[in-house]
């Protein structure tokens, strides 16, 4: 720790950028920058949500002169089924990878590829499902669970498991709105159907059932895919890691994994390590064999194996523009099809896995959880036989990486609290030590940071500048996704990040040992921040509502995201977004979202796209909460 | 009213009353007055060490106050509450130097108020070598009198300095108790002000032994966080003023542990209220831990009786791993888990054995810490062999569950029994491993079919973890090797070099184990060795290797090989768990193991081999190593590896039997490579083994004599 400290600007990871489409301008490639100026301005229909294109009789456009499409739905309706269809596209997208993991537990074997690594945990869960565990062999007790769990995505009666979880007064009020969710599958279908030609033009009922929606995702697919990751692939403690582009390491085969589900990249980080392979790659002339990731599979890889984070969304292209990326191996999800033809003009091999996400350009090795161990060899030994044919004189490595202290998971979270909890005066096991923080006012609060990089919003900029004003302000970071990346890229995931903070924060992470900012994992991990958040109220008597924890997603951009507010906000907790969800075309659902919600689940969206003010925003909720509960 | 505001209340309170002090103190003697406090070089101590600048009299004593009330900001944010804490602090340095004007001597006995420089000199040392582990800050009234008084003697005893103001101290004075500070009790004073005379020693100490410029008060309150070991325990009632005291206490890392209802922040205000407990939870929250010098046992324990040897016929009782279950674990568990200090015995004690008679016996220390890793867990357990015998007329060797222990009627008579073999093991992990030992308790289980139980179903599985750990890791694909001398108590100079493919030859200590130990005290018995410089890739040597053991031997062994037996062997204490020695009518090697009592075809016992080698000498022909190694790659890897081994007992061949086949398979494609071996079912001279050997085909046969 005697190097000094310092985070990465910006302007720094901008400037590594820049240089980078320098060398892609050589090679003619494309990039998310020119694409942005070709696709500038956008169409304003489309932006405010008021275009509508779900019969073949339009498309229907609203002006003032044309206020409603020729069946007669208004703007409000239109602006509303548009926003319902974009959170069914988002859970389902998110409950979709929570099933694959429920699948690939259905195929654990002790002597199989994948195997259970956390067995307290599935026993765990188990008792809380009321499924007998007692005397059970532990692989016919993951067998009966995972396929309890893909129950969850068809039941016909009842709703969601997880929903127990929730403080009671959280679980009332999703009973009486109305909004506690069905089988999985079925809020996906239902929302479709509502906003099928002739159905819900309602702003309160589609807006009601993008809640019901989210909490499908949030309260059931994403947290099957969080809890049975972490089942097999062992719960996230923290762990060291490095972030950003300079990770990847010149001599060695670069590896870079992309995605979101963790059964490949987890593969592909074992056979890396596998000294054969090693033994391998330098027959061909490397040193070694460097996996880094991007998006969110890298968090998964990162939280549970320390493996470094290449970066986040807008970098992906980023890294096969190093000319050093020997393969880029996908699975699913923001995953740009513009990697095809990069990969062309690099010797890099682009390689897809999952049925889900087909694209053209790109080798195609279809991972099953059968097969597994043979489909990580293979792309591991295609990415090495690769490495002769790198083009020297395209290879550049940014040499910009921050160190950064990974993988709190909630457990992790509570035995950080039990190391600075007092074992004479207090109980361990529990959320309480942060919650006397918070009421003694040394933490004022709390913030989770999520989502993605748009190119709306300066990438990263929004997230690491809004966090240095949080964690200023005594304001703990909980992070995931993308946002987490841009801390981690920063150094705000740098224990030494403490002098960065007020002296409340700054004396937390002394005392307990933690960066300020802290990541809670991949996207669908946002779901251990729900379990966090419900912990911390049964913990401390407190409705989810009443306390100083509010939720942002400065830059946003997928469909997820807007899952993600949905199910934030039901849970009962204030989400502020950087990025307009596509409604300003309708001052009905905006104030809906905004305003109206609030009468319905104690919670509501902020949209503020000045983030100077979206951050004193924030800030000013959250003393708000603390006054209104007398701390 | 927030905790914040709490503060910012009893700040203002103080504020007040100074401003009017030093008002009333100008009007009576101008404000030319000189001010300062008896004894020391640095003025005002408190403000000097916060702002860097000399207060010499009531004029410039004036001006500091508005210096104060600078840091009197009003945000609802720690910061502001910490900065109000110090101004409060501040105030009560200015109300108490007032009290010193022309000389005047304030404190009449018992009480001291401000502390010379000269005691805080002396007082460094002891801070720093943690003969004095705290400074404990008592304020206010106890409930009670005795409370008062018990709470005092449990830090007394401890060796922490009490410092205390207010009515504890007369509550202390009525039940007889002696004050002061050869007692390492120290009244400050009646006034909540003079709390202020022990914060100028901690500030003092910080100027003097921390060389922190004054002034910079980031730096100040770091050293004070990180070095003063100092807490605060306050009696209900708080009133603001004490809170705004804390506040400043807690700013500069001093926890505050009070009795009376509050506002909770971990490791800094804490609400005990049971006073009987504010020791262990003021300890635990300024993590201290309290070196136990005196066990409390029957007998002397001390390195003296380190090497002691007890006799047959001098025994009272013996524990023997080679013939009944016995087994020593550590295990690592969570804080709440373990009572502190607990010692439990299962079974019957030593005075329900025969005397002379072999009993069974495990002792399972269970530790728990914050900072507590698995990997720590064998590294303690090897140390059991020093404690147990450092214990008067107790001898122990071995390790894991091949132990013997002996008492000696002697040590027997003078009341030693099983607890006491708890306490000392308690006593010395809790020493010993203090960075990362909060908590300790142990079982002595001498219930033969619990031992059994532990040693089979808990200790076996165990330890093969470990091994089976090390399995994976090769001596090519690590950087570095490992010295081990922990047995130089034994064998002056013997040195194990420890390669992942090598354990230590007592068969206990790991590449793993003496990276821990080396992790853990850097300092210690295992130290780091290169292995840059290859001299003779064949039989392992290195030149760094050589170095250090040139170094560890204090010069009495030049050069060792790692994988020859033959050439530059290395050396052998006397712990280890098998010996192999050469065959010459079959060009093998024989290996006996600990817990065979026959003969071997070479003539000779165990122990007749043991005596062959050991000491730290090289012997070319016989070598010590553990079990482990004997399925080792590099086991002779000079001599032609496994295929050399033509005999060893038929438990140690069922215990290793798997291992080695899968390494002949390897090396050399031979099936089932132990059924070739001989062992004393089949031979215990060598003409019947060579017979055997031929039969076989034994590959040893085929090559190279080795002499």
């Amino acid at each position: 720790m005697s190097e000094e400290f310092k985070l990465t600007s910006v302007e720094e990871m901008e400037a590594a950028t820049n240089r980078l489409l320098e060398t892609g301008a050589k090679v003619g490639a494309d990039a998310w920058q020119l694409r942005v100026k070709n696709q500038t301005p956008h169409c304003k229909f489309g932006e405010k949500g008021i275009c509508c294109r779900i019969c073949a009789m339009g498309p229907c456009r609203i002006t003032p002169k044309a206020p409603r499409g020729i069946c007669g739905c208004d703007a409000d309706g239109i602006v509303g089924r548009n926003y319902l269809k974009f959170t069914a596209g988002g859970g389902a997208t998110h409950s979709d990878h929570g099933r694959e993991i429920c699948h690939t537990l259905y195929q654990a074997k002790p002597d199989g590829a994948y195997k259970v690594k956390d067995p307290e945990k599935l026993i765990r869960i188990a008792k809380e499902w009321g499924v007998e565990t007692e005397g059970r062999d532990i692989y016919d007790l993951a067998h009966e669970m995972a396929e309890t769990a893909l129950l969850e995505y068809g039941k016909p009666f009842g709703n969601q498991r997880w929903l127990k979880r929730a403080p009671e007064h959280t679980q009332e009020i999703w009973q009486r709105e109305e909004i506690a969710p069905r089988a999985i599958d079925r809020e996906v279908a239902c929302s479709l159907h509502m906003t099928h030609m002739g159905c819900s033009s309602k702003p309160e009922a589609l807006i009601r059932q993008s809640l019901r929606m989210g909490l499908a995702d949030g309260w059931g697919g994403s947290m099957c895919g969080t809890e049975f990751s972490d089942v097999l692939f062992g719960t996230p403690k923290p762990i060291d890691t490095e972030a950003n582009l300079g990770v990847m390491v010149e001599e060695n085969v670069n590896i870079v994994v992309h995605g979101h589900d963790p059964s490949l990249s987890e593969m592909v980080c074992e056979y890396a390590d596998d000294p054969e392979m090693i033994a391998y790659a330098k027959t061909k002339g490397a040193k070694g064999i460097t996996v880094s990731g991007v998006c969110c599979t890298s968090n998964e890889v990162a939280m549970r194996r320390g493996v470094p984070m290449a970066g986040n969304f807008l970098q992906q292209e980023n890294v096969v523009l190093t000319g050093a990326c020997e393969a880029i191996v996908v699975d699913v999800q923001c995953i740009f099809p513009a990697l095809g033809p990069l990969s062309k003009c690099f010797h890099t091999k682009f390689i897809t896995t999952s049925p889900i996400a087909q694209m053209p350009d790109s080798e195609f090795i279809r991972f099953n959880a059968a097969t597994a161990a043979e489909n990580a060899k293979a792309i591991v030994k295609m990415a090495i036989d690769n490495f002769e044919n790198r083009k020297p004189e395209l290879v550049h490595i940014p040499q910009i990486k921050q160190k950064a202290t990974v993988g709190y998971s909630v457990e992790a979270l509570v035995k950080v609290l039990d190391g600075v909890a007092n074992t004479q005066v207090d109980e361990m096991g529990t959320t309480k030590p942060l919650i006397e923080c918070i009421t003694s006012g040394v933490i004022r609060g709390a913030v989770a940071m999520v989502g993605c990089n748009n190119p709306k919003v300066r990438p990263d900029y929004a997230h690491i500048e809004m966090m240095k004003k949080l964690i200023a302000n005594d304001i703990v970071i909980v992070a995931s996704g993308c946002s987490a990346q841009a801390a981690a890229k920063a150094g705000l995931m740098d224990k030494r990040a403490k002098d960065l903070c007020g002296a409340g924060l700054k004396r937390v992470c002394e005392l307990a040992d933690i960066p300020p900012v802290l990541h809670m994992g991949s996207c669908v991990d946002i779901s251990r921040m729900m379990i966090l958040v419900a912990t911390l109220a049964k913990d401390s008597g407190l409705n989810i509502s009443q306390l100083p924890v509010v939720g942002c997603a400065p830059e946003w951009m997928s469909e997820k995201a807007v899952s993600i507010g949905n199910y934030v906000v039901a849970t009962g907790i204030d989400t502020f977004l950087g990025v307009d969800p596509y409604v300003a075309g309708s001052e009905t659902v905006g104030k809906l979202l905004t305003e109206g919600v609030r009468d319905w689940v104690e919670a509501a969206y902020t949209v503020e796209t000045d983030i100077e003010k979206l951050t004193d925003l924030m800030i000013e909720r959250i003393e708000e909460k603390r006054k209104a509960i007398g701390i | 009213m927030t905790l914040f505001d709490v503060v910012f209340k009893g700040n203002d309170a103080v504020y007040g009353l100074t401003e009017n002090a030093i008002n009333d103190a100008i009007a009576k003697y101008g404000e030319d007055k000189a001010v300062s406090f008896p004894d020391t070089a640095y003025c005002l101590p408190c403000y000097y060490a916060v702002t860097g600048v000399k207060v010499t009299n009531l004029k410039e004593l004036k001006e500091a106050l508005g210096v104060v009330k600078t840091l009197m900001t009003r945000d609802q944010k720690l910061n502001d509450a910490f900065m109000s804490g110090v101004a409060t602090a501040l105030c009560a340095e200015f109300i108490e130097v007032l009290k010193y004007i022309d000389g005047a001597a304030p404190y009449a006995e018992p009480y001291y108020g401000h502390l010379a420089d000269a005691i805080i000199r002396e007082l460094g040392v002891p801070l720093v070598t943690g003969d004095i582990p705290g400074v404990a800050v008592i304020l206010g009234k106890a409930p009670t009198a005795e409370e008062a008084v018990e709470l005092v003697k449990s830090y007394q005893a401890q060796g922490i300095l009490v410092t205390m103001v207010g009515e504890c101290i007369d509550q202390c004075l009525s039940q007889g108790m002696k004050l002061g500070y050869g007692v390492r009790v120290v009244p400050l004073g009646a006034d909540v002000t003079s709390v202020i005379h022990v914060v100028s020693v901690a500030l003092r100490a910080a100027l003097i032994f921390g060389n922190v410029a004054p002034g910079d008060a980031a730096a100040l309150m770091k050293y004070t966080m990180d070095r003063v070991p100092a807490f605060v325990n306050a009696f209900a009632p708080l009133n603001e003023v004490i809170v705004a005291c804390g506040a400043g206490a807690i700013a500069l890392g001093f926890p505050v542990i009070t009795n009376e209802e509050t506002f909770r922040v971990p490791k800094s205000l804490i609400v005990q209220k049971d006073v009987s407990k504010f020791n262990a939870t003021s300890l635990e929250a300024r993590n201290i831990k309290i070196k136990i010098t005196k066990i409390d046992i029957p007998v002397a324990f001390a390195s003296a009786f380190e090497g002691e040897i007890i006799r047959r016929g001098d025994m009272q009782v013996e524990f023997d791993g080679s013939r009944v279950d016995c087994v020593e674990l550590v295990h690592a568990k969570e804080m709440s888990e373990i009572e502190d200090h607990k010692i439990e015995v299962i079974g019957p004690d030593f005075d329900e054995f025969p005397v002379g008679s072999k009993q069974s016996i495990a002792y399972v220390v269970e530790v728990a810490g914050k900072n507590m890793q698995a990997d720590f867990e064998p590294v303690f357990e090897r140390k059991f062999h020093s404690y147990i015998n450092c214990i008067e007329g107790v001898m122990h060797t071995g390790q894991r569950d091949m132990i013997r222990i002996r008492i000696s009627k002697a040590t027997f008579e003078a009341g030693f029994r099983a607890k006491d073999l708890g306490e000392v093991l308690y006593a010395r992990i809790k020493s010993e491993f203090d960075a990362v030992v909060d908590k300790c308790q142990v079982k002595v289980i001498t219930d033969p079919a619990e031992c059994t139980r532990l040693r089979h179903e808990v200790a076996i599985p165990m330890f093969d973890k470990r091994d089976e750990r090390l399995s994976t890791l090769t001596d090519e694909t690590v950087d570095v090797y490992y010295s081990c001398i922990m047995c130089q108590a034994f064998s002056p100079s013997h040195v194990c070099v420890v390669t992942p493919e090598r354990l230590g030859l007592c068969g206990a200590v790991s590449w793993f184990d003496a990276k821990a130990t080396n992790e853990l005290d850097p300092a210690g018995p295992c130290q780091i060795i290169t292995k840059e410089r290859v001299i003779d890739e064949r039989i392992g040597e290195y030149e760094d290797v050589n170095e250090a053991v040139r170094k560890f031997s204090q010069g009495a062994l030049e050069e060792v090989s790692l994988y020859s037996i033959m050439e530059k062997p290395m050396t052998s204490c006397g712990c280890f768990e098998c010996i192999c020695g050469i065959e010459p009518f079959s060009n093998g090697v024989v290996i006996a193991n600990r817990e065979y009592a026959g003969q071997t075809p070479l003539g000779m016992t165990f122990s007749e081999l043991a005596s062959m080698t050991g000491g730290g000498v090289q012997t070319p022909g016989f070598m010590g190593h553990g079990k482990h190694f004997i399925a080792s790659k590099k086991f002779m890897k000079a001599e032609g590896g496994v295929q050399r081994i033509v005999w060893m007992p038929k438990d140690l061949k069922d215990q290793v039997g798997e291992r080695l086949n899968a390494t002949a398979k390897e090396l050399y494609g031979i099936e089932n490579f132990t059924d070739m071996i001989g062992d004393e079912t089949i031979a215990t001279d060598p003409e019947t083994l060579v017979g055997f050997l031929t039969e076989k085909g034994h590959p040893a046969l085929g090559l190279d004599p080795m002499m």
